[in-house]
């Protein structure tokens, strides 16, 4: 996974997460948005018919004492407590 | 090239004076045979 | 650790039917596309005809290869591991899916049934095929999951009773449905009126004026519950594939982790 901090400022954090695609991003922006301190989250794919950029880039904002680099990775531990979770639950249910 | 005539199935080889004709039987249609040599295909 | 409850509807080796709830439509979606391109599978990459005297080209018949389900176990290989097979049929027989002999016993096609091509008399099929291990993505062969799908878990309410004079006309609905209205309800298809029960709308034959006769009714979707429809090509089991592209979710978020903090 390569990523390339496309702009960054205390709060707000644009990021390409090279060689995902809606899979991941989608999972991931949800994640966000159930995490503590952001305030917005989106991402962005073009089709690679377009032209130009067509990995995804990540844009997340948060709460004015929180990083944004480290919302990111709480949102990344997010989604890991929800894999675990499912993983557990679906284990159990077997 | 080898040929393999199709009247009386024997196997021909064709030189530049002969013109294309079965030295055997005279026939003159003649199939080419697949090539003995392994082939590899990609799977699209 | 998120808190998630599984309930199986029906489950068998290649298909089942669970209800997963509370999960977002993200997650849900995010699991549904990953069974469907990022669970790797064996599947025939490259073939060598050593003869094929049959009535169609190499080229054909090395795409019927490439259909064919290779199991694989999870865990045992990594992407881009290949695995060698081998096919020698002489007419007049029917080349199966079957005749294909593996050189590594975990790797073996899925079901021995498929006809490849029918060979008359005078023909031969010898081949050596190399099977690689890919995701969906790459290319639809590698599919392990088809029809995948995920739906609402729906609830139906009794709203009243129908009127004497009304047309009886049926209430079509697909899908899974939570009984909560158990009083309302007679008992079809085996499934017993009770509360709470899941009731796959099979058992009233899709028509929900069969399960509550001569009620008027209100369906809702249920908030955070879906219904997962999961079949499988027979590379792996049902269970395997849903852990496994969990997995690949998780793989990726421990990934994007260790990218951050570097």
């Amino acid at each position: 996974m390569e990523l390339r901090v496309i702009d960054k400022e205390e709060t707000e954090l644009a990021i390409e997460i090279a060689g995902e695609d809606h899979t991941f991003m989608n999972v991931l922006k949800g994640a966000l948005l159930e995490t503590e301190g952001v305030t917005a989250a989106t991402y962005d794919v073009n089709p690679e018919q377009s032209g130009g950029q067509t990995e995804p880039v990540l844009t997340i904002k948060t709460e004015t004492d929180v990083d944004a680099l480290d919302a990111l990775e709480d949102g990344a531990d997010r989604v890991i407590e929800k894999t675990e979770g499912l993983q557990d639950a679906y284990e159990a249910a077997v | 090239m080898s040929y393999k005539c199709s009247r009386c199935k024997r196997d021909v080889t064709l030189d530049e004076y002969g013109g294309v004709r079965c030295p055997y039987c005279g026939h003159r249609v003649l199939l080419k045979e697949r090539s003995r040599d392994i082939k590899e295909v990609n799977v699209e | 650790m998120e808190d998630y409850e599984v309930q199986f509807v029906d489950r068998s080796e290649r298909s089942a039917r669970f209800v997963v709830r509370p999960i977002t439509p993200a997650f849900a979606n995010g699991i549904r596309r990953a069974m469907i391109a990022d669970v790797p599978t064996f599947s025939i990459d490259t073939v060598r005809f050593i003869e094929n005297s049959s009535v169609m080209f190499d080229e054909q018949i090395g795409l019927r290869l490439g259909l064919v389900p290779l199991t694989t176990p999870p865990g045992e290989f990594e992407r881009g591991d290949e695995v060698t097979l081998s096919l020698d049929v002489e007419g007049p027989e029917t080349a199966y899916s079957g005749d294909l002999v593996s050189s590594d016993e975990l790797v073996q096609p899925a079901d021995e049934n498929i006809p490849i091509i029918d060979l008359k008399e005078e023909q031969r099929l010898e081949l050596e095929a190399d099977a690689v291990l890919d995701v969906g993505k790459e290319h639809a062969k590698h599919q392990g999951g088809v029809a995948v799908s995920y739906r609402h878990l729906q609830a139906v309410e009794v709203v009243g009773d129908a009127g004497e004079f009304d047309d009886e006309e049926p209430e079509i609905l697909r899908g899974v449905i939570e009984e909560q209205a158990a009083d309302a309800a007679v008992e079809t298809g085996g499934y017993e009126p009770e509360n709470g029960q899941l009731v796959p709308t099979e058992a009233f034959e899709h028509d929900l004026t069969n399960r509550y006769p001569g009620k008027d009714v209100e369906v809702t979707d249920i908030d955070g519950a879906f219904v997962f429809d999961v079949e499988t090509d027979g590379s792996f089991s049902v269970d395997e594939l849903v852990v496994e592209a969990i997995g690949t979710i998780e793989d990726r978020a421990t990934e994007l982790k260790e990218s951050i903090q570097l």
